[in-house]
């Protein structure tokens, strides 16, 4: 996605066949993920700040509702580990909050982009002809329209709320999806297991669903993971924008872009911590993608 | 091939055209309009029909596309309401300086990124490729705002070493007679992108290794480094070819945060001020530009991966 | 800098008024930033050099002094002005007052019961060696008058449509007959320092060929040369090049002129004024954002002089290393919320004086200018900021304001009126009625106290702002819900709303924040607060208010201000809030930039130099 910046992004392979043809995809992203260590790193630390954020707030209790400006900007330590911000929240209870919120906004952008993109491109790749034809005409209509256009206007159309965002950069993100299965049906179509259940009078839906979706899951894996770290950058430059969402909302994006402002005040600690674990998360999500997408290649199970 | 770049090119108009017409209806959507927007806080009654006139927005909506879509064909993208300027000098002036920051920032992170991944490639699973996977990838997950900051606070706020904005001139030449100005920007967005490149190299060069021909090659006793240039890269390229024909839209389009950052109004800015102030014939002088780059980019990278790779042919399917 | 924040432009002020300059210099809390008024010149001067100037998100694209409406570039002006300034000069020194040196007009004369204005123009010359004459003036009137509509600061009624007659008795007399009596501060201040004088003798034509003639003397002849002036002055490749540019009366000519908002003056070797520019240069150079602005001051840049934006005032130590000084200074505006009084579900709320004032209570002034502006801001206790206009400024706003914060004062307004009010939590209306201990007419029973606050997106401290009048608000169970939008699309979408008008399409709004509206010299209320005012988005309308209005524009009592003041302060058709001051960036080897002049934004270059 990467919608604002250059930059193809590396959850987005363009065409059928960009990833190598492989077998039985589902069951061998499952195995690879489980032996791969820069999967296991990713997904540990992934657990991690989950918990972090989710479970955190429990332990550690902060107000992040009424503005203090008496206690803001105060540095790190007494009763702030992290310091506060400009309107006197407590920037590690912040995190937390603002930790829901990142990992709420790239797992509901994945999970809208897999299923919408998914059933498109798989629908389109199993109808062929005209239909696909049709189909992937629309996919690169939006696709050439700026994604910004998009954004602000249903930014404008809309009260953004988290659920929004999520709305939004779904709609940008699923075209992509959506080609890459496609691409990946296309080529499944011609496999014999498939032509076999065919011929056996298999229904469409059946062939789908029973044969095609589970051995393109593996791709489908591989780019709903980037998408969650794509969906978090790409939410973290709206916010810079100025187009992200108002107080009382918290993400680590908005906090970052909010405290650049700060940069130069000496205020590290608005800047440092929401960058490094947005950072952290974001890499974390690139190396599970990256792990499954190097293990699905065949060839590459023996060395 | 004729016949199969005609039947493209159709369904490219087609997707021109369609952009269009969605551009259109969608800005029509946006809520509030743009004589408010533009006039701003004094807009009384007569000033709203004033300008509604001057720009036809009193036409109804059918008619505005129909005399859009007859001054597009005439050459002519409108006049920006904002800036006052044609919308084609606009775009002169801005495409040329995002050509040259982009253009160069993909050839750097091509540059860095293909040696690295073929060098990963070789190496796979080594510390190096590890350290170097981390690398790149901590790069790639930065948001760009923050890393173009970074590089401005360590290079020219602290160590008064480079200068914080981008060339300021107006010609390309003149940009590039500023080079030390162009080495934060061209480095923000080329070593967020390397990953970008490294990682598909990577695994594609890896693919080639496995290849039972390089066996050959190297049986004939071809120097190692010989073996990578020659075949492992030139072989491990192709997808690489359709990933950067995938961002020749992003070139027109701009990159507008960086552009922030280093002071550089070019497409992006001019797109992003535009579409907060109902400012439409930029947003559709934009769009229709940004549309056509990306057909043509779609359809180049097609044409190229046809002519590098020999087991493809556009027949009749 | 003042222009960038707006259209409106440079004015004038007539009455004179001490105004005490130095902010605060050194008094514990208050800022530690003057305006520099007492700085006393240091070194030696040092004729030539080149001062350079940082704007941001500045991109003039019109020279012509009269832009139609179309365009609403507010930095036009500060392209323009330097060529071609107003009759009257606003400004003197630091002082907020008619600056008459710089004024092109030697007198003005009120009679006929303040129905007629002579003015003698002072025997200054074009910088083609022609004099300025009372025929500049018709020529400028002419035009405006023959397309009434079309220009940028027509406000109805006011001039040109408010003249009778226009005659020139002598080369440098002009004699104005209105159509009715004016408040002379009022005229001179908030009208005639929008006008301009332009040399007929060079721009009197239709065509770029054609001569030089009196066109202008017919209606039809005035509307075709003022086209033609207005097709050329969007010309931008020819700003430099076209020989109508190049006659001016200000102390500058344009010298470059670049379409992305970079342009520098070289000085107007004929120019007539008292203050002929020192420095050889004047470079404009303009920045996308605040940031990259400072990133450059930081880096040791080539900016003579710049703004900071109030985020960074912490760096004011770093920058003063790098040699530069700072400067404050108050602006002449007015910031505020607009309350919808005819949004279809929170008008009928808006709409009662109590809940308006409660919610004024429940705004944390104060510590809003301490903690979110630095101390850089005027406290906003009504319609009239207190620090820039100290002489406008009523005893009750200088106390306070009628509605100092307190929390508590909300909370016993909200229950006297049958709420059920829920510190923390949502106050509901528990005794709908129209009579005096009620909710008030159109409030529901069970309705809950909700408001949705939508403001300018792209400020930090404005962020900071709104996010602290939502948390305090809630201590009276007030709920604000913050939406925040680009500039633009805000006022696209939040239209002006009335009693008689309010289509749901552009009234969906319910409270808002555009920022601040600026005022001219003059701080009236006309378009504020009147009845169907330019910028009465709320729909506020009262008899009363008008009539006060009224009064401080058409008469001449003295006491008249105070009053309309203080029953705007009030009735509060707007919710008022801090105004941020401007902070200004220049190098500390730059003399002549302090005192500020509070009119013109410190923009006077002519009186600026490099010292040794």
């Amino acid at each position: 996605m990467a919608a604002l910046e250059a930059g193809a992004g590396l959850g987005a392979p363009p065409e059928a066949g960009a990833l190598a043809a492989r077998r039985g995809s589902g069951r061998l992203a499952l195995a690879a993920f489980a032996r791969s260590r820069q999967a296991r790193i990713g997904a540990g630390v992934i657990a991690g700040i989950a918990a972090f954020c989710f479970l955190g707030p429990f332990f550690y209790h902060t107000n992040q509702v009424t503005v203090e400006l008496g206690s803001g900007t105060l540095p790190p330590g007494g009763g702030h580990p992290l310091g506060t911000d400009a309107s006197g929240y407590d920037v590690l209870g912040r995190l937390m909050l603002g930790g829901q919120s990142s990992l709420e906004l790239g797992f509901g952008v994945s999970l809208a982009t897999t299923v919408v993109g998914t059933l498109y491109g798989a629908i389109a790749g199993l109808a062929g002809g005209f239909v696909d034809a049709v189909m992937m005409r629309v996919v690169d209509t939006f696709l050439a329209i700026p994604s910004l256009v998009l954004l602000l206007i249903l930014v404008n159309l809309f009260t953004p709320n988290l659920w929004i965002i999520i709305a939004l950069l779904t709609m940008l993100s699923w075209l992509a999806t959506s080609r890459l299965v496609r691409g990946e049906v296309l080529s499944l179509r011609t496999r014999e297991f498939v032509q076999a259940a065919r011929m056996m009078g298999g229904r469409r839906s059946r062939i789908m669903f029973r044969h095609m979706v589970p051995n393109a899951i593996g791709v489908i894996v591989v780019n709903a993971t980037f998408t969650i770290a794509d969906a978090i950058l790409t939410y973290s430059a709206l916010s810079f924008l100025g187009l992200g969402l108002p107080p009382p909302h918290a993400d680590w994006g908005t906090m970052l872009s909010n405290g650049l402002n700060y940069l130069f005040d000496g205020y590290w600690w608005l800047v440092y911590p929401p960058a490094i674990i947005l950072i952290i998360t974001v890499v974390a999500f690139n190396l599970i993608g990256d792990a499954i997408r190097d293990s699905l290649d065949v060839r590459l199970q023996r060395p | 091939m004729t016949w199969y770049l005609i039947r493209r090119a159709g369904q490219a108009l087609a997707v021109v055209i369609g952009v269009l017409i969605l551009t259109f209806i969608m800005i029509h959507m946006v809520p509030g309009t743009a004589a408010r927007s533009v006039l701003g806080l004094r807009a009384t009654a007569s000033r709203i029909a004033i300008f509604n006139a001057t720009y036809g927005l009193d036409q109804p909506l059918w008619r505005q596309f129909g005399s859009y879509l007859d001054q597009v064909l005439h050459g002519d993208l409108g006049t920006s309401y904002i800036l006052q300027q044609p919308v084609s000098s606009l775009i002169a002036q801005r495409l040329p300086r995002d050509a040259l920051l982009l253009g160069l920032s993909t050839a750097l992170a091509l540059l860095i990124g293909l040696p690295l991944g073929i060098y990963q490639a070789v190496r796979r699973n080594g510390v190096g490729d590890y350290l170097l996977s981390g690398v790149s990838f901590t790069l790639y997950s930065m948001p760009s705002f923050f890393f173009g900051i970074m590089l401005v606070a360590v290079f020219s706020v602290q160590l008064h070493i480079l200068p914080p904005e981008a060339p300021q001139a107006t010609s390309v030449g003149g940009m590039l007679a500023d080079p030390r100005a162009l080495v934060l920007p061209v480095l923000t967005l080329a070593l967020i992108n390397v990953a970008t490149y490294s990682r598909y190299m990577r695994s594609s060069a890896i693919d080639t290794l496995a290849q039972d021909y390089l066996r050959v090659v190297r049986a004939k006793g071809l120097p190692e480094r010989l073996v990578l240039f020659r075949h492992v890269l030139r072989n491990s390229v192709l997808p690489i070819v359709t990933i950067v024909g995938l961002t020749l839209p992003q070139v027109v389009a701009g990159a507008v945060v960086t552009e922030e950052v280093f002071n550089y109004p070019g497409m992006g800015l001019l797109f992003y001020q535009a579409s907060t102030s109902h400012d439409f014939p930029i947003l559709l002088g934009c769009t229709l530009i940004v549309g056509v780059a990306a057909v043509a980019g779609n359809l180049a990278a097609d044409v190229a991966y046809g002519m590098l790779d020999p087991r493809i042919r556009h027949g009749g399917a | 800098m003042r222009f960038t924040r707006g259209p409106a432009a440079t004015a004038a002020t007539a009455a004179a008024v001490t105004l005490t300059l130095a902010v605060a210099a050194c008094s514990g809390s208050g800022p530690a930033i003057g305006n520099g008024g007492g700085a006393a010149p240091k070194g030696q001067m040092e004729r030539g050099g080149t001062v350079t100037m940082a704007w941001t998100g500045a991109s003039p694209n019109f020279i012509f002094p009269l832009a139609p409406v179309t365009n609403t570039d507010g930095y036009n002006v500060n392209l323009v002005n330097p060529m071609w300034p107003v009759l009257v000069y606003g400004g003197d020194g630091g002082q907020s007052t008619v600056n008459p040196a710089e004024s092109l007009y030697s007198s003005m004369t009120w009679t006929s019961n303040d129905k007629t204005v002579t003015i003698n123009l002072k025997p200054w010359n074009w910088s083609d060696g022609t004099p300025i004459t009372s025929r500049d003036f018709t020529f400028v009137y002419n035009m405006l008058k023959a397309d009434v509509p079309n220009w940028n600061y027509y406000v109805p009624g006011l001039f040109p449509a408010d003249v009778a007659g226009v005659s020139t008795p002598t080369a440098h007399t002009v004699v104005l007959n209105l159509t009715r009596s004016y408040n002379p501060a009022f005229y001179t201040e908030d009208v005639l320092s929008y006008v301009p004088l332009l040399p007929q003798h060079a721009w009197d034509k239709t065509s770029m060929t054609g001569k030089v003639g009196n066109y202008d003397e017919t209606a039809a002849g005035a509307r075709a040369v003022y086209a033609f002036l207005q097709k050329e002055g969007s010309d931008m490749a020819t700003f430099t090049t076209n020989p109508l540019w190049k006659v001016v009366d200000g102390p500058w000519t344009l010298n470059s002129f670049q379409s992305n908002g970079d342009y520098s003056y070289l000085p107007n070797t004929h120019y007539s004024g008292p203050d002929k520019p020192i420095v050889s240069k004047w470079v404009n150079t303009t920045f996308t954002t605040d940031t990259a602005e400072l990133d450059t001051l930081r880096a040791g840049g080539s900016i003579d002089v710049g703004t900071l934006p109030l985020n960074d005032i912490q760096q004011a130590g770093v920058l003063k290393s790098e040699g530069y000084s700072i400067a404050a200074e108050p602006f002449p505006g007015v910031a505020e919320i607009i309350p919808n009084l005819y949004n279809a579900q929170a008008g009928p709320l808006l709409r009662q004086l109590y809940v308006r004032q409660a919610l004024e209570d429940l705004i944390d002034r104060p510590q809003i200018v301490s903690k979110v502006y630095h101390g850089y801001a005027d406290p906003g206790n009504g319609p009239v900021p207190v620090q820039a206009f100290t002489q406008w400024a009523s005893p009750l706003e200088k106390s306070g304001g009628p509605y100092p914060y307190s929390p508590s004062a909300a909370i016993g307004l909200l229950k006297s009126h049958g709420w059920k009010v829920v510190p923390g939590g949502t106050s509901t209306c528990q005794r709908p009625g129209t009579a005096a201990s009620d909710c008030g007419a159109g409030v529901a029973g069970g309705e809950p106290l909700s408001f949705q606050l939508t403001y300018a997106s792209g400020k930090a401290s404005v962020d900071e702002q709104e996010a602290a009048i939502q948390s305090s608000e809630e201590q009276a169970g007030v709920r604000i819900a913050l939406k925040s939008e680009p500039f633009n699309t805000l006022t696209g979408t939040a239209g002006t709303c009335t009693a008689s008008s309010h289509p749901a399409s552009t009234c969906g709004w319910q409270l808002v924040d555009f920022g601040y509206d600026p005022y001219q010299l003059y701080p009236s209320g006309t378009g504020f607060f009147n009845t169907g005012g330019y910028n009465n988005q709320g729909g506020y309308s009262s008899a009363m208010m008008d009539s006060l209005i009224n009064a401080t524009e058409y008469g001449s009592s003295a006491s008249a201000f105070y009053r309309y003041e203080d029953y705007a302060a009030e009735q509060l058709p707007w919710l008022w809030l801090p105004l941020e001051s401007d902070i200004f960036v220049y190098k500390s080897s730059l003399q002549g930039f302090t005192p500020l002049n509070p009119i013109s934004g410190g923009l006077n270059p002519e009186v600026w130099y490099f010292t040794k």
